[in-house]
């Protein structure tokens, strides 16, 4: 897939697309098998990230489309169908490509699906589940000092809160590593929110 | 009417020739690459950021740095002496936190995976493209930073997994006196730079310090000791042109990757009890942390990548955890 697709791609999940870019994807969607399997991977990590199923997202993407299209004076029904139709196609695809696509087309290459395990592990749609029931306690540290509140991450909420707490905790060890291995010697540091000894 | 057949012949003719011709000039490209270096690379931009690594080991230098991510901006002061093949830094915190980080006595010699990547001389003249794979590089004329007349470097990532750069560097000493991470939309997501430099002087920072974190020094060769989270792990997938910075904990519960300019870290927490699967993630500057619970080797585990890149590239490495075979 081309850098330009992939950006306009990125782009539209972002809601950042212009009209041209919106086009680009769409007018490939129905034929670029590999476009779609991006798609699905995207659209994977924003349902999650907003609490969406798997399911709803894809009505809401080709209905997001469907809108920002539909408010176009120039729309057409020669083009609205012609853009509508590829997106129905895709959500089928999708649907049947969710529970393949694993995470970027560079992992398909490297030969993945070798166990049960794994699609287990790392399914799109398995993120999907988020809002459905409670979870148990996440346990606290290992060997660092500051407890860890147990959190029961059963939405969105509470998975966003847990990525700000482990960005706490973890942004000084990270740090080490970036002092060591980026241009900018110790200033990596000053990205940890509060330095410990 | 006879007249259009001939046309579209000739025009396939010539489609062909065009191809022909373009083939051709990609295979001498392409040869071209192999024997002389890296041409889609701009050389003179590599030769830059050489040079700023090295000095950023080799020079004795200090100055107040401001760092800015959004509307917060943080103020610091950098030290970096070299005595007998080792260097000293500090950086203290003169804003906010009464905070000092300090590292002694390190050698010389000892080069890091990230600076490895950007001494790229070598990597040039055995036929590899090094960074230059990863990133484009641009040389332009550079602004006036704490003082010094400096040289601009852009660089623009190759592909979505990275963000791109705009260094400036002393023209003298090519140390780097200011980085803008840029994302997506030409939008500067953090900045710092030097507004204060000398070079040479040995004066003593004034600063009340009531925390000093000694910085780890992890060997880079060194294996694991133990796998106390007691699980095999590892990425399978992480961007074209990351590589380990160091053998990971010895707990084996982090590992951290770079590719010379940016850095990320892996972390996996097992868990006591089942979790429902699902992700978060959080922003500050060019900083993410993206969280996701799932289940590995049927055992609940969280997996946390943080670091520089965009929040898609660390969904999709910890999307590639997986259990090491």
């Amino acid at each position: 897939m081309s850098e330009k697709l992939r950006e306009s791609l990125s782009a539209l999940m972002d809601d950042e697309a212009n009209e041209l870019e919106v086009e680009r994807v769409l007018s490939r969607i129905g034929y670029d098998q590999e476009l779609r399997a991006t798609w699905s991977r995207f659209n994977g990590a924003r349902d999650a990230l907003s609490g969406h199923s798997q399911g709803m997202s894809q009505l809401d993407i080709s209905s997001q489309v469907s809108l920002a299209l539909a408010s176009e004076e120039s729309l057409q029904t020669s083009r609205w169908q012609r853009m509508v139709r590829p997106v129905a196609s895709f959500a089928v695809a999708a649907s049947v490509a969710a529970t393949v696509v694993i995470g970027g087309q560079q992992l398909a290459q490297i030969g993945v699906g070798d166990d049960g395990a794994r699609s287990v592990a790392t399914g799109v749609s398995a993120v999907g589940f988020v809002n459905s029931l409670g979870a148990m306690p996440v346990q606290a540290s290992y060997g660092t000092r500051s407890a860890v509140p147990a959190l029961r991450p059963a939405t969105r909420t509470a998975y966003s809160e847990l990525a700000r707490q482990r960005m706490t905790r973890y942004s000084q060890e990270h740090a080490e590593h970036a002092a060591l291995n980026t241009p900018q010697g110790l200033i990596p540091f000053a990205r940890v929110p509060r330095i410990t000894e | 009417m006879r007249v259009w057949p001939d046309i579209h012949r000739l025009v396939g003719i010539l489609g062909t020739a065009a191809a022909l011709l373009l083939s051709a000039v990609q295979v001498f490209a392409a040869q071209s690459v192999v024997g002389d270096g890296c041409p889609a690379a701009d050389a003179e931009a590599l030769v830059w950021l050489d040079k700023m690594s090295r000095s950023s080991h080799e020079v004795d230098y200090r100055g107040v740095v401001t760092f800015q991510r959004g509307d917060d901006m943080q103020v610091m002061q950098i030290a970096h002496s070299v005595a007998g093949g080792s260097t000293s830094e500090q950086m203290t915190r003169l804003t906010g936190q009464g905070a000092q980080v300090e590292r002694a006595d390190h050698p010389l010699e000892c080069l890091h995976p990230g600076h490895q990547l950007l001494q790229v001389g070598d990597s040039l003249q055995s036929g590899g493209c090094g960074i230059a794979q990863h990133y484009r590089f641009g040389v332009a004329d550079g602004e006036r930073v704490a003082g010094r007349d400096a040289v601009r470097i852009l660089v623009e990532p190759r592909d979505m997994y990275r963000y791109g750069y705009v260094m400036e560097l002393d023209r003298e000493t090519a140390l780097l006196l200011k980085t803008s991470t840029i994302g997506r939309g030409a939008k500067v997501l953090e900045r710092f730079q030097f507004a204060d430099l000398a070079y040479g002087q040995k004066d003593q920072s004034s600063a009340e310090v009531a925390t000093v974190h000694r910085a780890a020094h992890p060997n880079p060769g060194q294996p694991p000791a133990g796998q106390s989270v007691g699980l095999d792990w590892s990425p399978h997938w992480v961007p074209s042109g990351f590589t380990l910075t160091d053998a990971a904990t010895d707990d084996g519960r982090r590992r951290t990757y770079t590719d010379g300019l940016a850095a990320f870290s892996v972390f996996l927490e097992p868990l006591r009890g089942d979790i429902q699967p699902g992700e978060g993630m959080a922003r500050q500057g060019s900083t993410t942390s993206y969280t996701r619970g799932m289940t590995l080797n049927d055992r609940p585990v969280l997996v946390t990548v943080i670091g520089e890149v965009p929040v898609n590239t660390a969904r999709m490495v910890a999307d590639s955890v997986t259990q090491a075979k």
